[in-house]
């Protein structure tokens, strides 16, 4: 639920629509000076349709210098961004050989295993001198090695669940498992606010797609009633699987899924459940075991536990974690085991590593020490920004804090601040989140030490009052320290 | 002053910003600082300037609702490349209050319009050909109707 001041909400509108306005008679310039000048296709077609790439040229190119920042060092709380320069007003970036050393709230290292690890690394690069960098074939071919094996167990293990399937790609893991585990005549329930790749997998499936109100599962039990009711399209056959997708942390909005709930009204009405816990796994909960342990809910409820290595484990790939013989029906029919090229074996190793080290199987408690400092680190950070009078959004103990900009001026203004203070944040805007809700949102890590988040709060709340986003009246300070007084006293 | 967003169901990002509140205020603050502007400018009466701020208004939505097709952005691959953002919004269901909202708006803009000028000629001629060509184009019968294939697929 997000508060909006009302003249904010009116005066973004308004500056929307004079962007649009100002794009579109640049378009229609362009058209006339064109018009003079001959065009040079030879008789192809233009790559894309006149207005598909409207927002981008106009709108997105004007502050390219925010987006895509190349780093040239390890994403630890720490990183190297690479400096660039524009001579035609962002429209081409250029980029030098300096670099700037800022604070890094945008990666997603929740754990701190971005960089250096004094157990998983010299692993890896065993791992990598036995086994070279890639397998160079796919999983049924020669692409399985003893590793991959391992790494299968262990994530089905820390999972809880009886076996698991892993693939390369995290976004791809989801799009092309999602078509081969229902098709034309089957439902899928999404959440409004699930990611691209699952949308993608959902449109790639042929199956019917209904999409209820981002985490409410009293809208799901209305659109399931209302579904099963209504039958398929046009024939009004019973649906052949229904499965509903939901997200453990929702990587826009640090909102944490009411997974219980939405279990309990799936077994009423014999649905599916498909958990996607790309952020989750291995940042929350007391083991890192993801929403299930953090909410208590049974790993045997939900039937399909899909995870990323990405975010917390600093690998790369995905999994599918079910029972046997769901996995045992992926391996024969999933192309991205059939066809796919395996992930490679040093990045298995690194999985495997960062499991043994969360688990503590490494022989210290760094793993348990890790958790911990995530857990604080992110209830610190989201407690002090609330207190400063910003509007971030995302559950308690949730790593990912968006603070809400809304103007699409204040998305480069934010950034740019941020960054001449040797801070690095994300901000993201129109399409990724809705027109309305820009933000800049802020993964914490375990590796921020206490100095670094309160470095940060200093330039957050710098740049806040810069350009005017402390949306809320800050929480009064002198009073406390009053009260602190009496009572030591 | 503060207002609460719900999150809505329209996967269509095109379309979504309208269901979110203070949409309708700013366009009607928009229709009538533009009103301001053309008073300021062209130095006309004011039945004048509602007469261009109509005319501009169906112009503009014009082409921005009923001839424009598909979305500024290639997110969505290109599924929505046949309809109009007329046809886009609350995800092609007919009368709903969106809708009409947007029906009622120029018609209230004619009827000021018309009203401020007397009802005279040439205005009234102008003024009445623009509102029956939006409200027609805005009927729940001609959703996805193309006349003579104006604006139709190649």
């Amino acid at each position: 639920m997000i508060t909006i001041p009302y003249l904010t909400a009116v005066s973004t509108y308004f500056s929307y629509g004079l962007l649009f306005a100002f794009g579109q008679l640049r378009d229609y310039s362009r058209l006339i000076f064109d018009w003079c000048s001959t065009n040079n296709l030879q008789g192809y077609a233009p790559i894309c349709l006149a207005h598909e790439d409207f927002y981008i040229r106009r709108l997105y190119h004007r502050i390219q210098d925010c987006f895509n920042r190349p780093i040239s060092s390890a994403p630890d709380s720490w990183v190297d961004v690479i400096e660039r320069y524009s001579n035609d007003n962002n429209k081409t970036l250029k980029r030098t050989t300096k670099s700037t050393r800022c604070l890094n709230l945008g990666s997603y290292n929740y754990l701190g295993f971005g960089s250096f690890d004094e157990y998983c690394t010299p692993r890896v690069i065993e791992s990598l001198k036995k086994f070279s960098a890639s397998t160079c074939s796919s999983r049924v071919d020669a692409g399985t090695t003893s590793v991959h094996a391992e790494l299968e167990e262990c994530v089905a293990k820390y999972v809880g669940k009886p076996a698991a399937i892993v693939t390369g790609m995290g976004f791809a893991t989801n799009s092309a498992i999602i078509p081969v585990l229902i098709g034309k005549g089957g439902l899928i329930i999404s959440d409004s606010l699930n990611h691209t790749s699952i949308v993608n997998g959902a449109r790639g499936s042929g199956a019917t797609i209904r999409v209820f109100q981002h985490n409410t599962p009293a809208h799901l039990e209305r659109v399931l009633k209302e579904q099963i009711a209504e039958g398929q399209p046009r024939t009004h056959r019973p649906w052949k699987k229904i499965i509903v997708v939901v997200e453990g942390i929702y990587s826009m909005e640090g909102e944490i899924c009411q997974l219980p709930e939405i279990v309990s009204v799936c077994k009423k009405y014999k649905a599916y459940v498909y958990l996607d816990e790309a952020h989750s796994i291995g940042a929350i909960g007391k083991t890192g075991r993801g929403v299930c342990e953090l909410l208590g809910v049974d790993t045997a409820d939900v039937d399909i536990m899909m995870g990323t290595f990405t975010k917390s484990f600093g690998s790369c790939g995905g999994y599918i974690a079910g029972s046997k013989e769901l996995i045992q029906y992926l391996k024969y029919h999933c192309p991205a085991h059939l066809y796919a090229t395996s992930i490679s074996t040093p990045s298995a190793q690194q999985i495997i590593s960062a499991i043994k080290v969360i688990l503590g199987e490494d022989g210290s408690n760094r793993g348990a020490q890790k958790l911990a400092r995530i857990r604080e680190n992110s209830n610190f950070f989201r407690a002090e920004l609330q207190k400063m009078g910003f509007e971030v959004l995302g559950d308690n103990d949730s790593p990912v804090m968006p603070i809400m900009l809304y103007n699409p001026a204040k998305i480069p203004a934010f950034s740019r601040e941020c960054l001449r203070e040797n801070v690095a944040v994300v901000v993201v805007g129109f399409p990724a989140t809705p027109l309305l809700l820009a933000r800049a949102r802020i993964c914490i890590s375990a590796s921020h030490s206490r100095e670094d988040l309160i470095k940060a709060l200093k330039v957050i709340s710098k740049a806040g009052d810069l350009t005017g986003i402390k949306y809320f009246p800050a929480a009064p300070k002198k009073q406390e320290e009053e009260k602190d007084r009496i009572k030591l006293d | 002053m503060y207002v609460r967003a719900l999150p809505t169901t329209d996967v269509n990002r095109n379309t979504e910003w309208f269901t979110y509140p203070g949409v309708w205020t700013t366009y009607i603050i928009i229709i009538f600082f533009s009103w301001l502007l053309v008073l300021s400018v062209f130095h006309c009466s004011p039945g004048m300037a509602w007469t261009i701020v109509h005319l501009a208004h169906f112009t503009v939505t014009y082409h921005s609702f009923h001839w424009k097709k598909g979305t500024p952005f290639g997110d969505d691959q290109g599924i929505y490349n046949r309809l109009t953002w007329w046809e886009q919004i609350d995800n092609g269901k007919q009368l709903t209050r969106n809708r009409k909202f947007l029906t009622v708006v120029p018609i209230v803009l004619y009827l000021i319009a018309s009203h401020t000028t007397d009802y005279q000629h040439p205005m009234l001629f102008l003024n009445t050909l623009a509102v029956f060509v939006m409200v027609v184009m805005k009927f729940p019968h001609m959703h996805k109707v193309r006349i003579f294939g104006i604006n139709g697929d190649q």
